[in-house]
């Protein structure tokens, strides 16, 4: 029968402590949507589950040289957020998307990072959008860009004693347009098929001066398509190029599809080959003047 | 069996339960409190039945580990008529328009589009969807539930 | 006075109120003193032998009361060709094949002890698809037959064959032909409630079994039958509905678990509760029947169909339940939507290692209209003809004796047709085509006067009165969500002259009702209200009668108080014969009066005055109110050559749908949704459309994302984040049209509503895709892949 302790430290000194103490038995939980649902699924828990939901002054969203996201901001934080979607559209679209209100009130930005499932709404966007991760660990801190952090499904590079604390996106992304799409069956209650997020600027001739394009569901981690984004820079924004654009993020030199019981790989395919051009488009739109 | 002491309040009720230190809010509320307008349609935050108010906002009390509640204000479908059994104008609504059928959902359904309403007074047809989309309904085709809880909001404005 | 009062008002659901305050006792909630907890171990393989099974761990595990294996009890068959055992042994068949069962103190231990069981198997060959399991040599599911005769074939012995008129004759007739060929896959019911079940015995083992079946006399009965199979002959059985969280079908069929739940509650002498999970109600319930149809139709130069000619192959599963009996309802469509003289339809159940299939919404008409409706738009576009053109062309009219023998009274449906066609702007739309956008419609018949697949279709109702003037119903049916509450109330309250809210119902116990067929086939309002209008004459009569006895003396006793208050008081001189005739009398909003003159300002007295009169009256001259009706209509059963008049009328209705394909990425937008039905007369028109906009929901659901991927045997999509049931945010404008020609048969004229929301639905979508892209997608759900796959290979 399932049984474990479950600890509230308030500071994060105390989570050192306590996963110092219990190592490899302990496993961290922050809104818990993720951690509950793998225990119930699977019918096994770790021997201590140690909140992270006391440590209240990682709760935030800042603009200070860059911006800054506290690790245990909420989904629904992002989605309500002014600043969010105005300035980084693709994480409030892709904030907005997870789940439920009910799951969006209590699941954390950390907590769908440090899951690191592929199909993980925020992590593309957290991507285009170059955040950088974080983490804080006995020896100190250490910053990890997001396109490093993921190691594969369910793997990142956070070691077992450290928390994520924060993600930074640099202050250059003001002047980016940004946009996700989650493509799916239905209009809510979802996971992914395919996720895009595309952030771009464009220069005073109307040129991509620079573009992220992130996937979701396209391999065995959240990627960046940088072959696409190269093609990208210094070319018109018009439907030849973003086409093409949609092609090379599609290609094998990008991702690497999988046919699965949800979705077929040539349909993620020519998904990705239409919604990177309409996320272009979109995020080009949402450019800031 | 480990077990865990909260103490919350409990639609306005100060309480205290001692419970295994495992068990959901859902579970506790169902169980320790006998409180059953909460329910486990799925146990895994897919359904919304099990839909509560923890500090004004919905959450799924299934997914809700027990020792979080300690300090918190948890409001259920059993607290939202008046202490005379006045319904609330939500449950009004619900009736008048036929926002019930089998009322499987009707509990969190009714939790969702309360903790809504106290956000947001005059929310758009839009926002009220978005409220209980994760609240699955299979008798009705959600179209009176959306209805309904815009006729709340215009009794309550 | 041809106003009604209550029918046709929109009154409030009475009952709702604990349903909107958390109070409802659902199976979840249900707790009876030293209750157990009930646990079920399904099978690891498809098909397989079992070599042992080790519960010896299990049994140690504390708080464990009792585990059952199919060694453990008696080997009885049950189910519609009694093809199972409760607990299998020997042989398992499917994944879902119940192999054990515990009993304990918590649903947690009984869980637990789960695991513990040891279970040996030896794997044997398995077959999935059924024109694989129909060819010779296929793997073998059953060996042998209930009576034990060994078995050669998986083709299940069922009589699903339809013929009238000559399909030559047609054939010849034709100036047009087309052959279709399409499929429906499985989808499950979605009730938002877990199924479930509580059984107690008494020290007699006399059972009462807290259930959510929609049939509670024929529960009864089967398990009656069991019950003499098991040693427990003549051992008296109640059944009693807790609130039911949704039904859709799923409660049709006596389902395995409540029989294992009465054999732990047999074993341990404790009430035993089984309660599904969401997975369990997913993968180990019986879903909507699939099926596959090769379908071909004919029409002359004028557009008038010729024939009919349908064959099926229906994936029966491992088991037979109420889906293999689905072609007895898809025949209606196939024999009867639309004027068609020549029909053939032949329907072959093969078993396999899948799950196995009961009742859904509609039965087995949502299939059936499928193929029926895709054919329509086909033969329609080979012909030249527009298809709301065609479709009113072949309508069905009143007064058509169809070639299945339905006696059509009342139709609406060339009413539905046009109201869709004006609201859809169907003329325009068609001529000035949008790219990526079209129309689309399909229509429906349906039993809406009951339906008589058993020897009786009756429905038994009681109603008294009570002194406070309390009027109590005990009717027969189940309230699974629908409003039969309000409904009956309405109509009791109309018939009876009482106020909706003097009126209690009492429904869904087998020890205070009289015979119901079932809360099923839409019929329920017909069948209850039908017994209650007749009911209520007779409690009517009765009171009228004490009205005449007493009214003249509760009149001339007011008369003589006033008097004695007040000296100067006259009394009037009335001519009391207005009041002596009870067939000269009525009663209306609780009060009763002279017909001539409704609003004398004497003769007008509360019924309650009256009933209390009739019964405080001293020894020998007591009496109470009350009356039973049962009302079994004079329909027929379906014959040897499965014709037959078995329902007293037939819902008619069209959907008709507007939709926009984004052609790059198959997404289907559904942009207007008309649905117009013909309901006789609407009784309460808010809860009508309650009933119409959930079935429209779950026939949407039906044409574009709903699915139970069943891979080798076995379902993987066990829960709502992978099955695509719609969400709110799912917005589907529907704009209902409410039809009320009004059927004399009906209860002030109804006709039965349950289901036909759903029929036409997802065949309204498909072509409505169709004239939007120019592809046709015939296997259901129509997802995005299947459009673009169809658009790339028409290119």
């Amino acid at each position: 029968m399932i049984d474990y302790d479950y600890k509230k430290p308030e500071s994060l000194k105390e989570v050192f402590s306590l996963l110092k103490e219990y190592g490899p038995k302990a496993t961290l939980i922050a809104g818990g949507t993720d951690v509950m649902v793998k225990i119930r699924n699977t019918k096994k828990a770790p021997e201590v589950l140690i909140s992270l939901r006391g440590l209240k002054d990682l709760r935030y969203i800042r603009k200070n040289n860059g911006y800054h996201i506290g690790a245990l901001t909420t989904h629904r934080m992002l989605e309500q957020s002014d600043l969010v979607q105005t300035e980084l559209s693709a994480l409030h679209d892709g904030a907005s998307e997870v789940g439920s209100v009910q799951i969006r009130n209590v699941a954390t930005v950390g907590g769908n990072i440090c899951n690191a499932a592929p199909s993980a709404d925020t992590s593309g966007p957290l991507l285009a959008l170059d955040a950088t991760v974080v983490l804080e660990g006995p020896e100190g801190r250490r910053s990890v860009p997001i396109a490093d952090f993921f190691t594969g499904t369910y793997r990142t590079v956070r070691k077992a004693d450290e928390v994520l604390i924060e993600f930074q996106i640099p202050a250059e992304t003001e002047s980016f347009g940004s946009a996700y799409w989650k493509h799916s069956r239905r209009k809510a209650m979802e996971l992914p098929l395919l996720g895009i997020s595309v952030a771009l600027k464009l220069s005073e001739n109307k040129e991509i001066s620079d573009a992220r394009i992130s996937l979701t569901v396209a391999a065995p981690t959240p990627i960046r398509a940088y072959k696409a984004e190269e093609f990208l820079k210094g070319k018109p924004l018009d439907d030849d190029v973003l086409r093409e654009a949609g092609k090379i993020a599609s290609s094998r030199d990008c991702c690497s599809l999988r046919d699965s019981l949800r979705c077929a790989a040539w349909y993620r395919e020519k998904i990705i080959q239409v919604f990177v051009p309409r996320m272009a488009r979109l995020a080009a739109e949402r450019i800031r003047n | 069996m480990k077990k865990v002491s909260v103490s919350f309040t409990l639609n306005g009720d100060p309480v205290t339960a001692e419970v295994p230190v495992t068990w959901s809010l859902l579970k506790t509320l169902r169980e320790y409190f006998e409180l059953n307008g909460a329910k486990k349609g799925c146990g895994v935050g897919e359904c919304g039945a099990c839909t509560v108010i923890v500090d004004g906002d919905a959450v799924s009390s299934c997914l809700y580990p027990i020792p979080e509640i300690e300090g918190r204000s948890v409001t259920t479908i059993e607290g939202i008529a008046s202490a005379e059994g006045e319904l609330h104008p939500l449950q009004k609504a619900f009736i008048e328009n036929n926002g019930v059928q089998c009322g499987y959902c009707t509990s969190g359904m009714l939790m969702s589009a309360k903790s809504l309403l106290d956000q947001n007074p005059d929310p758009t047809e839009d926002e009220i969807r978005t409220s209980i989309a994760g609240n699955f309904c299979r008798c009705t085709g959600y179209i009176q539930i959306v209805e309904a809880i815009g006729m709340a909001a215009e009794t309550i404005k | 006075m041809s106003e009604y009062l209550y029918v046709g008002k929109s009154i409030p659901r009475t009952i709702e109120t604990d349903k909107v305050t958390g109070r409802a006792i659902y199976i979840d909630d249900l707790k009876r003193p030293g209750m157990l907890y009930g646990k079920i171990l399904y099978s690891k393989y498809a098909h397989a032998k079992i070599k042992n099974i080790d519960k010896s761990k299990a049994e140690k595990l504390p708080g464990v009361r009792a585990i059952l294996t199919g060694y453990d009890i008696p080997d009885v068959r049950v189910g519609f060709i009694k093809d199972q055992t409760v607990l299998k042994k020997d042989v398992v068949r499917q994944f879902r094949d119940e192999v054990a069962a515990v009993a304990a103190i918590s649903p947690e231990i009984a869980e637990e002890a789960l695991g513990l069981i040891k279970v040996e198997y030896e794997v044997l060959p398995t077959v999935f698809d059924p024109v694989e399991a129909m060819k010779e040599g296929a793997p073998l599911v059953h060996e042998v037959d209930a009576r034990g005769r060994p078995l050669k074939s998986n083709i299940l012995p069922l009589p699903w064959k339809f013929y009238a008129g000559d399909i030559e004759t047609g054939r010849k007739a034709s100036a047009y032909t087309v052959k279709d060929s399409v499929s429906t896959t499985w989808v499950n019911q979605c009730c938002m409630g877990p199924s479930g079940c509580v059984a107690e015995f008494d020290m007699n083992n006399n059972l009462t079994l807290y259930d959510q079946t929609n049939v509670i006399h024929l529960g009864k009965q089967r398990i009656m039958e069991y019950f003499a199979q098991i040693g427990l002959k003549g051992k008296k059985v109640r059944v009693v509905n807790a609130i039911v969280g949704g039904s859709f079908g799923t409660k049709l069929d006596t389902d395995i678990y409540e029989f294992i739940c009465m054999q732990l509650a047999l074993k341990t002498r404790k009430p035993v509760k089984i309660l599904f999970s969401r997975e369990e109600e997913f993968f180990a319930l019986p879903p909507r029947q699939p099926a596959i149809f090769d379908i071909e139709q004919g029409c002359d130069k004028e557009g008038r169909l010729t024939f009919r000619k349908c064959e099926a192959l229906l994936d029966n599963g491992a088991y037979t339940s109420w889906g293999a009996t689905t072609p007895s309802v898809m025949m209606m469509p196939m024999s009867s939507l639309y004027r068609v003289p020549n029909v053939s339809f032949e329907a072959t159940c093969v078993y396999t290692n899948n799950i196995y299939c009961q009742a859904m919404r509609g039965y087995g008409n949502p299939q059936a209209n499928f193929a029926v409706e895709t054919s329509m738009d086909t033969l329609a576009e080979e012909a030249g003809i527009d298809p709301a053109e065609f479709r009113l062309i072949n309508r069905n009219q009143s007064g058509d004796e169809t070639p299945q023998r339905l006696k059509i009274t009342s139709c609406g449906l060339e009413e539905c047709i046009n109201s869709v066609k004006e609201k859809l702007d169907w003329d325009k739309k068609k001529k000035d085509k949008k790219k990526a956008r079209g129309v689309g419609m399909a229509s429906l018949i349906h039993v809406a006067g009951g339906a008589r697949v058993y020897m009786s279709d009756g429905h038994g109702i009681m109603i008294k009165v009570d002194q406070n003037g309390c009027v109590d119903v005990f009717e027969s049916g189940t309230d699974q969500g629908q409003g039969s509450p309000t409904v009956i109330s309405q109509i009791v309250a109309e018939a009876l002259g009482f106020k909706p809210e003097d009126i209690s119902l009492t429904m869904g116990d087998t020890g205070l009702s009289l015979w119901d067929a079932g809360t099923h086939a839409s019929r329920h309002t017909f069948m209850a209200g039908n017994a209650a209008i007749r009911c209520c004459e007779k409690v009517k009569k009765q009171i009228l009668d004490m009205a005449v006895q007493y009214m003249p003396k509760l009149i001339k006793g007011g008369f003589k108080r006033k008097k004695r208050k007040d000296p100067d008081f006259v009394q009037p001189d009335l001519d009391y014969s207005l009041i002596s005739n009870p067939e000269d009398m009525d009663i209306r909003d609780r009060m009763v009066f002279p017909k001539s003159d409704p609003d004398h300002p004497y003769f007008k007295m509360d019924v309650r005055e009256i009933v209390r009169s009739g019964l405080h009256v001293g020894v020998g001259d007591s009496r109470v109110v009350v009356a039973e009706e049962f009302y079994d209509p004079p329909t027929e059963m379906l014959d040897r050559e499965m014709k037959g008049n078995l329902s007293m009328t037939y819902a008619f209705g069209t959907t008709g749908v507007e939709v926009e394909v984004d052609e790059e990425t198959g997404e289907v937008t559904i942009l207007k949704l008309i649905a117009a039905h013909d309901v006789g007369k609407a009784i309460n028109p808010t809860l009508l459309l309650g009933q119409v906009y959930g079935a429209v929901y779950t026939g949407v659901g039906y044409g574009l994302t709903e699915e139970i991927k069943v891979v080798n045997g076995r379902v993987m999509n066990p829960n709502f984040r992978d099955y695509k049931m719609l969400t709110a945010k799912d917005v589907i404008p529907i704009t209902p049209v409410v039809v009320e020609p009004g059927d004399e048969a009906g209860p002030f004229g109804a006709k039965g509503i349950g289901e036909p929301g759903l029929v036409p639905t997802a065949p309204a979508i498909a072509n409505a895709i169709y004239d939007a892209i120019g592809v046709r997608i015939t296997d259901l759900p129509i997802t995005p892949e299947k459009i673009l796959t169809a658009l790339n290979d028409k290119q």
